[in-house]
């Protein structure tokens, strides 16, 4: 269990200067501004969860999640895993965590990834046959069997990516922190890598604390979400509840004759939007408002389409608005 | 005992690493007995040119210089990772993957690497020192052997405490070589007898960066039989136990400050 009570994080910048000139200032200058890089959270995190911590780049998800692993001390507030305070008994809490940085490998460059597998074992004093077990079941669902033998450096992305999350899990931590598994890896790989943290969630009970940019990757995999801008907590809940927090969104997508234009079209209801997209008619509705018949019939009888397609909000799209929104709102404020 | 077995379980990943670029290997062999046979034309010359040194001769003088690479030796064995610590991994925040692992960090440090040009210069001051000592007419006590391995033993782990604390505040700078360069080559002035320095180098070199407390003063009991040896062993034993454990706990202090970077 993750409890997370009014953390902050603060980092302290000297105020630098421009150019040559200006960095020469700075070594004589003692003002520093301070960067509240995580201000005041808290949240609960139960056994066995998996959940998506998402954001912009730069609203605190890294630096969150190092401070949950014993990187980073805390400015104030506290986090305990499992009862423990990481950044007191670090070495304790090490033990039963996992930790994959997307953009930073925790491998040995030059050495077949199988040393890298035998000194982790050392490390985590793993039993011989935990040890055989784990390498035959990471073996199993992250493929990583076959180039074992090969050192990390002469590895694709994609396949250093799986011997990264695999040494991760190597020790069977209880809790597994991901910063960005899925960063720059092909659809393929991307599969391989969501199945295998679903098959580890079902067969260990592993906890997951995931940070992403990719909006499927939350869908696939995460139950509850948690959604970080500027270093505060603006969502925190059930995914369901986040997609339908602007009711339940449908758009339709409709090809149309090239006569049929957004600014002359017939208007339906004013609670369906229309607007045009790359010659193409989209409306954009609440369903548990308008009913979806009667829209579908009006595309066709008033709109003459051709073709439609309807799809449902994605994530994606309400974590842009609440961010757009968050931005309009701050802008004004200023 | 686990620590232990885990160092050499490190030591070998860290040979393996360095063998996996087999003419890196080869050239590195090489370019090392190269540049050692450099070092000690160096010294033949320089030794050559002062017959004597503040009243020591020649043998005396190769004697001292011997004598002062072997704790030299000693600590580039075993902590070279400091030096990366201090001019680029803080900086680069490459430390990260310690921070991950349920073993000290300053240990893990240690693990990373073993350099076994050490060995070299472990040898090459052994052949000066025996050269030298065979042209020396001194009368050699129990105490004044055990004084030597005790200075040399013990002065690599305070050389080794120095660059320690020197490399955790990096933490706090994020880059702490160039002062960590400065220290070490204060080590050059212990390669000769403290008697031809002024007043307070000689002070510094005992009491604050101790290189004349481990190898100065050793070897002038060798030779003249100025200090009691067993004393002095006790001295240079005690001056490492408070190097050792203050340079541990500045780290542990430190290390609590790393930031790592951006990802």
């Amino acid at each position: 269990m993750i409890e997370v009570n009014n953390l902050t994080k603060v980092f302290r910048k000297p105020i630098r200067g421009n150019g040559l000139s200006g960095m020469v200032k700075t070594l004589f200058s003692r003002k520093y501004e301070e960067v509240r890089a995580v201000d005041g959270i808290s949240f609960t995190i139960p056994d066995g969860e998996i959940v998506g911590y998402i954001g912009a780049n730069g609203a605190g998800k890294s630096t969150t999640i190092k401070m949950m692993c014993g990187i980073l001390t805390p400015t104030s507030g506290s986090i305990r895993i499992d009862g423990v305070e990481p950044y007191r008994k670090r070495r304790q809490v090490a033990q039963h965590i996992g930790v994959v940085f997307g953009q930073k490998t925790q491998l040995w460059w030059d050495i077949p990834l199988i040393e890298s597998f035998k000194v982790l074992k050392e490390i985590y004093q793993i039993s011989d046959a935990d040890y055989e077990e784990r390498m035959a079941f990471l073996g199993e669902v992250l493929d990583i069997t076959r180039f074992l033998s090969q050192p990390v450096r002469t590895l694709s992305l994609g396949e250093r990516m799986r011997a990264d999350l695999a040494a991760s899990m190597i020790h069977n931590p209880r809790i597994l922190f991901l910063d960005e598994p899925t960063i720059g890896m092909d659809v393929l790989v991307k599969e391989k890598i969501r199945l295998a943290i679903h098959e580890l969630n079902k067969v260990y009970g592993t906890t997951v604390v995931l940070t992403t940019h990719d909006m499927t990757d939350i869908e696939d995999l995460c139950s509850r979400i948690i959604l970080l801008e500027k270093g505060s907590i603006l969502y925190d809940g059930p995914l369901v509840n986040l997609k339908n927090r602007f009711g339940n969104i449908k758009t339709l997508t409709l090809t149309v004759p090239t006569d049929v234009h957004a600014e002359t079209a017939p208007v339906l209801l004013p609670e369906v939007a229309i607007s045009e997209e790359d010659g193409r008619l989209v409306l954009r509705f609440d369903a548990d408002k308008v009913a979806l018949e009667q829209v579908v019939q009006y595309a066709f009888r008033d709109l003459k389409a051709i073709d439609m397609k309807i799809a449902e909000i994605s994530i994606g799209d309400v974590v842009k608005t609440i961010l757009e929104q968050q931005e309009a709102e701050h802008a004004e404020k200023v | 005992m686990r620590y232990v077995h885990l160092y050499f379980t490190c030591i070998k990943r860290s040979m393996i690493s360095r063998l996996e670029y087999k003419k890196d290997t080869i050239i590195a062999l090489f370019s090392f007995f190269f540049s050692n046979l450099c070092s000690l034309a160096a010294i033949f010359f320089i030794l050559q040119a002062i017959p004597t040194l503040a009243g020591y001769t020649l043998p005396e003088v190769g004697f001292f210089y011997g004598f002062s690479m072997l704790p030299i030796a000693l600590d580039h064995l075993f902590s070279d990772e400091l030096w990366l610590v201090a001019y680029r991994r803080v900086k680069d925040g490459d430390m990260d993957m310690h921070f991950l692992r349920p073993v000290p960090v300053l240990f893990q440090v240690f693990a990373e690497t073993f350099q076994p040009e050490g060995f070299g210069e472990l040898i090459l001051g052994v052949a000066l020192i025996t050269v030298c000592a065979m042209n020396l007419t001194v009368k050699v006590t129990l105490g004044a052997i055990a004084v030597l391995l005790v200075g040399a033993a013990f002065g690599a782990v305070i050389i080794t405490s120095l660059k320690v604390a020197i490399a955790a505040l990096a933490f706090i700078f994020k880059r702490s070589g160039p002062l960590l360069q400065i220290i070490y080559n204060f080590s050059a002035y212990a390669k000769y007898p403290l008697a031809i320095y002024p007043g307070f180098i000689r002070v510094l070199l005992i009491f604050v960066l101790p290189f004349g407390l481990f190898i100065s003063l050793p070897v002038d009991t060798l030779l003249y039989g100025t200090n009691n040896p067993w004393l002095l062993s006790l001295a240079i034993m005690g001056a490492a136990a408070v190097f050792f454990s203050t340079s541990v706990w500045i780290w542990t202090l430190c290390e609590r400050r790393y930031e790592s970077t951006g990802s």
